[in-house]
């Protein structure tokens, strides 16, 4: 098996549209949760708060290419540029065949799904339907325009996987490039944010309700006055390279890819699960052949909700311990759904760098439930070599990525 | 309809949902070559002409004829006689 490293990052976030703008919205402790009043006019909606982007120069896209983008498209081609530009990789490998993409979202476009169901519904009239509408809703909206965006001619591949969306995609590139299928990979994920997704949690009772006129107070990662996640958007990318080809052009290497796992809990659909959370974390450690205690930080998946961080804490306290620091970014950007893998992923590559982990935002008081376990609440110097990111998302689909400073 | 109001409303369409500037809107500008229109685009010209011009256009075997933007407006216009009929 080949190695691999991650040799360039790109984000477009509810704290800025570039990684230097979000990682210092975390450094200032900026919480993007806003009160959406226009949400008021939907009925049975609970929850009125949210972390949007501030979309930025998607005029620079072609109209060509930009006529078949919603707004995760747009996340995802944005991301892309930065973490291309990042990387210093000679883009005539975007036709060689050898370099592909695969980009995981929950579902296409939300915002252009409604759109399409408005258009259709009222009078069961397909006429007034635009031809691009189609290629913003489906599934591999994002995949498929990045790569006519770059002129990808390598594999294109979608995960879709909800809030495990990025991981799994940055897991599929990983297999592509150690196995030699592909040299160069560009992975991640992407979310729109529209009131039919939060509407999703909300009828579950996973949203947060309770902080609608106070929103720099939520989501609350761990904390005993959490009250569930804060739907945020975005776009988070990374591109994957063949270790030894990344060294020879002497190229930045944030990190190695050592482990990966993704499974299914096999119990239900909305509810975590430990049993399976700690399979999942035991799985990854394994195919990075490391132990738990190798482990210098667990950026964890927490989006606050009542139940899914009492189990994400649970398992984290049977396999680690009190010994690894563990934060959510949540806090700080919502639950950016299926960017949020790559996203907080990419955070934590800066925090490997810096040698700092940043710490859960929100967190005034762990829940009794969510206690044993080394919880950061404050900045906290630490050199860090190996990182575990973890992601969880409804269907019961787990998945975890271990990383390693470059040697 | 006057003439010259079709014209405005047909650019007005092409600078919108086209992005295409003013200045290259001239009535012999070949839609697909001048204007980089393509197949896509056309599915999208019918619907915001429909919409535009209250007409039906989507299934008329005419559309296909069409090259350049007078050619449009000019189709525009007979559309709009036929209406009154």
């Amino acid at each position: 098996m080949r190695r691999v490293a991650i040799t360039g990052i790109g984000a477009v976030s509810p704290l800025g549209n570039t990684v230097s703008a979000m990682i210092s919205g975390i450094e200032r402790r900026e919480c993007a949760t806003e009160y959406i009043p226009d949400w008021q006019r939907y009925k049975g909606l609970r929850c009125l708060v949210a972390a949007p982007v501030q979309m930025q120069d998607e005029k620079l896209i072609p109209r060509h290419n930009r006529r078949s983008m919603g707004r995760l498209s747009i996340f995802s081609v944005q991301a892309t540029d930065q973490a291309l530009l990042d990387s210093g990789i000679d883009r005539r490998h975007l036709s060689g065949g050898r370099l592909g993409c695969v980009i995981g979202s929950t579902m296409g476009s939300a915002e252009s799904i409604a759109e399409a169901f408005e258009t259709l519904i009222p009078n069961n009239d397909l006429s007034q339907m635009t031809s691009t509408k189609f290629f913003q809703c489906i599934s591999h909206t994002a995949a498929m325009n990045v790569a006519q965006y770059l002129g990808i001619t390598g594999r294109v591949m979608a995960t879709c996987a909800a809030c495990a969306s990025a991981i799994q995609a940055i897991g599929a590139g990983y297999d592509l490039v150690r196995m030699g299928e592909q040299d160069i990979m560009l992975c991640g994920g992407a979310e729109g944010l529209h009131p039919t997704v939060v509407g999703s949690f909300d009828i579950l009772f996973a949203t947060s309700t309770g902080y609608n006129q106070t929103p720099k107070k939520t989501p609350r990662p761990f904390d005993a006055k959490r009250d569930g996640l804060v739907c945020g958007e975005g776009g988070g990318m990374v591109v994957l390279e063949e270790y030894e080809s990344a060294k020879a052009r002497k190229a930045h290497i944030y990190a190695e890819i050592i482990g990966y796992n993704t499974c299914g809990n096999g119990s239900h659909v909305s509810e975590s699960n430990r049993e399976a959370i700690v399979f999942c974390m035991q799985e990854a450690l394994k195919s990075a052949g490391i132990t738990p205690d190798q482990v210098d930080y667990i950026n964890a998946h927490a989006t606050a909700t009542i139940q899914g961080d009492k189990e994400e804490a649970a398992a984290v306290r049977e396999v680690f311990g009190d010994h690894v620091p563990i934060s959510s970014l949540k806090g700080y950007m919502g639950h950016t759904l299926g960017a949020s893998g790559a996203i907080e992923l990419i955070a934590s590559l800066i925090m490997m760098r810096k040698n700092v982990i940043y710490p859960t935002l929100n967190l005034d008081e762990p829940d009794a439930a969510c206690q044993g376990i080394f919880h950061v609440t404050q900045p906290m110097d630490k050199k860090i070599d190996v990182i575990l990111k973890n992601c969880f998302a409804f269907g019961g689909i787990n998945s975890a990525l271990v990383c390693r400073r470059a040697d | 309809m006057a003439e010259q109001d079709i014209v405005n409303l047909v650019n007005g369409v092409f600078m919108e949902s086209f992005e295409i500037p003013g200045e290259k809107l001239v009535p012999e500008a070949k839609i697909f070559t001048d204007l980089g229109l393509d197949s896509l685009d056309i599915v999208d010209l019918v619907v915001a002409l429909q919409k535009k011009f209250g007409v039906t256009m989507r299934d008329d075997e005419r559309v296909r004829a069409i090259r350049t933007l007078e050619d449009i407006y000019n189709f525009i216009q007979i559309l709009k006689q036929e209406n009154r009929k």
